[in-house]
């Protein structure tokens, strides 16, 4: 490549005279600029140059060929974090400027960043890469404009490459390589477009935008083949074959949920062991299976008919609000029909209060326990026994009732889980429509 | 995945729509009855707010669908309604995997009898420890099999994944089940 480049600056057009103007100038500006400490001044600057697009010739040159100075210094000064925000700035003025907003840079910062970085690292070199190829390319055809501008770009690597001691990497060379037909390919056709135009403004844009463009393939190739695989790595001593690393992935997985398994059950956190966790998972399963079969069991005693009355004793009291709040269940003109199954005085409203109140003890008991144990999965909430410490044995039975039913039914999913107070200040906060105010 | 609210919403959507269906049909039963048809329509509610979608729902529907012949066959065609034939044509898929399991199980008692002799060849030290945690670890992942619904069809990925699910879904169950228990019992208390 070095040997290309020389070759490329004596086969130069008539604009010589201005390019080599152009090139003591940004000479100068590359000693200023080294002597500067300021970067951040400098790339406002420079990227109120590209922002601006409206640039003669030799500003254009001047800030084209800065670009690759640019990058050899920040692959100089690559550890100042500042510097590389301000690149980062400037690049993202620079794709905007191109129009390659809308083209996917409008991710993280941390994406930004990470692309300003690689593209620092692997970027002057990739261009050099490229402007070999069109060398090779464009001999055939012999178009001035391409040959200048690669030319230009041959001359700032070059000089990057004189300034810039350090080692390309053998795996950005090779990756360059591999891509290089695809960029050069690219670059030629971004060339012969503008190729009637042969403004130098005009060129030097293109330059820009070649270079800016293959940068932005190669991160998009990078992006692309990231997703190809399922990254799969064995340690040292570990076995490599296909057997060996499916059983590992296969190991992983189940390791993944049994992770989420111990964060959903109960006290399973403090064991370590797959076997102590199987044992607790199946005690909490085994568990929760019986008490499905007590509470049935309760229901079915507690309720003389198998449709346990739980609707009638709603369809008394909630049917006007049902109708409103509870459309979604059909069973609308079923309840209708129901008589109303129990009839409450002010002499069992005490009684049923009082029973209320203990069921809330017991309740929040259980909740208590329930929360004590470490959960941290949005799964785990437990609105519906919430709903029930909620109500105040001092409210009408009427008005409990209607809010055990809202709030079973219409409150349950926009409650916050935590942080609750217990003690029936709820009540207040909480917005139990218009009907029951 | 839906939110948990979602989830006990459809399900107790579905048990209510699923006793009113079946107490239509029967009018006096007994206790025992009753109880089984509570915890019935139950699990089949349970299993159908899941819409068919995990495996456990489905076995779940199955064994309910053909546990004890005639009776309990049409509790679940009337408690599921209108989407029975689409849950149950998934448990006749699901009927087919209990031949691949036997051909499975007769693979499983092949490889622990070459296991037994692999084990008495090595050396006890260290090999024992390791094959004792595994044997431990495989008793207890059966019992996990048996005890998660269809369980015994799958794969130690699935079942781990069903199992979460499974356990997502039983405490939505118990859940509302608990506060419907306790609301009736205060209701009927006086």
């Amino acid at each position: 490549m070095n040997t290309a480049s020389p070759k490329m600056l004596q086969c130069s057009d008539m604009t010589v005279l201005e390019r080599q103007n152009a090139c003591l100038k940004w000479q100068q500006e590359q000693l200023q600029q080294q002597q500067q400490q300021e970067q951040q001044s400098y790339f406002s600057e420079l990227s109120g140059v590209f922002s601006s697009q409206v640039q003669g010739f030799q500003g254009g040159l001047v800030s084209g060929d800065s670009v690759l100075g640019d990058m050899v210094m920040t692959r100089q000064v690559k550890p100042d974090p500042g510097l590389e925000t301000a690149w980062h700035e400037m690049e993202k003025v620079d794709m905007a400027a191109m129009g390659f907003g809308p083209c996917g840079y409008s991710n993280g910062p941390d994406f930004d960043m990470n692309y300003a970085i690689s593209r620092t690292s692997s970027c002057p070199t990739f261009v050099a890469a490229a402007v070999a190829a069109q060398a090779v390319e464009v001999k055939g055809k012999e178009s001035i404009v391409s040959e200048k501008m690669g030319s230009t770009v041959g001359r700032g690597s070059f000089k990057k490459r004189k300034v810039d001691t350090l080692q390309n990497s053998k795996v950005v060379a090779e990756d360059d390589s591999k891509r290089i037909k695809a960029c050069a390919e690219e670059g030629e056709s971004k060339i012969t477009g503008p190729n009637t135009n042969k403004s130098s403004s005009s060129n030097n844009k293109n330059k820009k935008e070649t270079s800016t463009g293959t940068s932005k393939e190669n991160s998009k190739v990078s992006d692309v083949q990231k997703p190809d695989y399922i990254h799969v790595r064995a340690r040292r001593g570990q076995a490599t074959d296909s057997h060996s690393l499916a059983e590992r992935v296969r190991r992983e997985k189940i390791s993944e949920r049994m992770k989420y398994l111990q964060d959903l059950v109960p006290g399973c956190n403090k064991i370590t062991g797959k076997a102590g966790m199987l044992d607790e998972i199946i005690n909490y399963v085994q568990s929760l299976q019986r008490q499905v079969e007590f509470l049935s069991m309760k229901l079915a005693a507690v309720n003389p008919r198998p449709d346990f009355n739980i609707d009638n004793l709603f369809a008394k009291d909630v049917f006007p609000s049902c109708a409103t709040n509870f459309p979604a269940v059909g069973m609308s003109s079923e309840m209708a029909n129901n008589p109303p199954y129990v009839q409450f005085n002010p002499v069992e409203q005490v009684v049923s209060s009082c029973g209320l109140e203990m069921g809330i003890n017991s309740l929040d008991m259980a909740l208590r326990r329930t929360i004590s144990a470490p959960v941290s999965i949005p799964y785990a909430s437990f609105l519906d026994s919430s709903c029930f410490t909620q109500i105040q044995p001092s409210a009408t039975w009427d008005v409990e009732l209607q809010n055990l039913y809202n709030v079973a039914f219409d409150q349950e999913g926009s409650m916050p889980f935590p942080s609750q107070p217990f003690t029936g200040t709820l009540l207040e906060k909480q917005n139990w429509g218009p009907e029951l105010i | 995945m839906r939110p948990p609210s979602s989830l006990r919403q459809e399900f107790l959507k579905k048990w209510m729509m699923g006793l009113q269906r079946y107490s239509t049909s029967k009018k006096n039963m007994s206790i025992l009855e009753r109880k089984k048809a509570i915890k019935l329509s139950a699990d089949v509610a349970i299993a159908s707010a899941r819409n068919g979608t995990t495996c456990w729902s489905r076995a779940l529907i199955a064994n309910g669908y053909s546990k004890d012949g005639g009776d309990d066959k049409h509790l679940v065609e009337q408690i599921l309604g209108p989407e029975s034939e689409r849950l149950i044509m998934k448990k006749v898929l699901t009927g087919g995997a209990s031949v691949c399991n036997k051909r499975m199980r007769s693979k499983k008692i092949l490889k622990r009898s070459c296991g037994i002799q692999r084990t008495r060849k090595f050396a006890p030290q260290v090999a024992l420890a390791s094959s004792i945690a595994k044997r431990l670890v495989r008793k207890r992942t059966q019992i996990l099999r048996s005890l998660i619904p269809g369980g015994e069809f799958m794969n130690d990925v699935t079942l781990i994944e069903e199992t979460l699910d499974y356990i997502i879904s039983l405490r939505a169950q118990v859940d509302v089940m608990r506060s419907l228990a306790s609301a009736s019992e205060l209701a009927s208390e006086p």
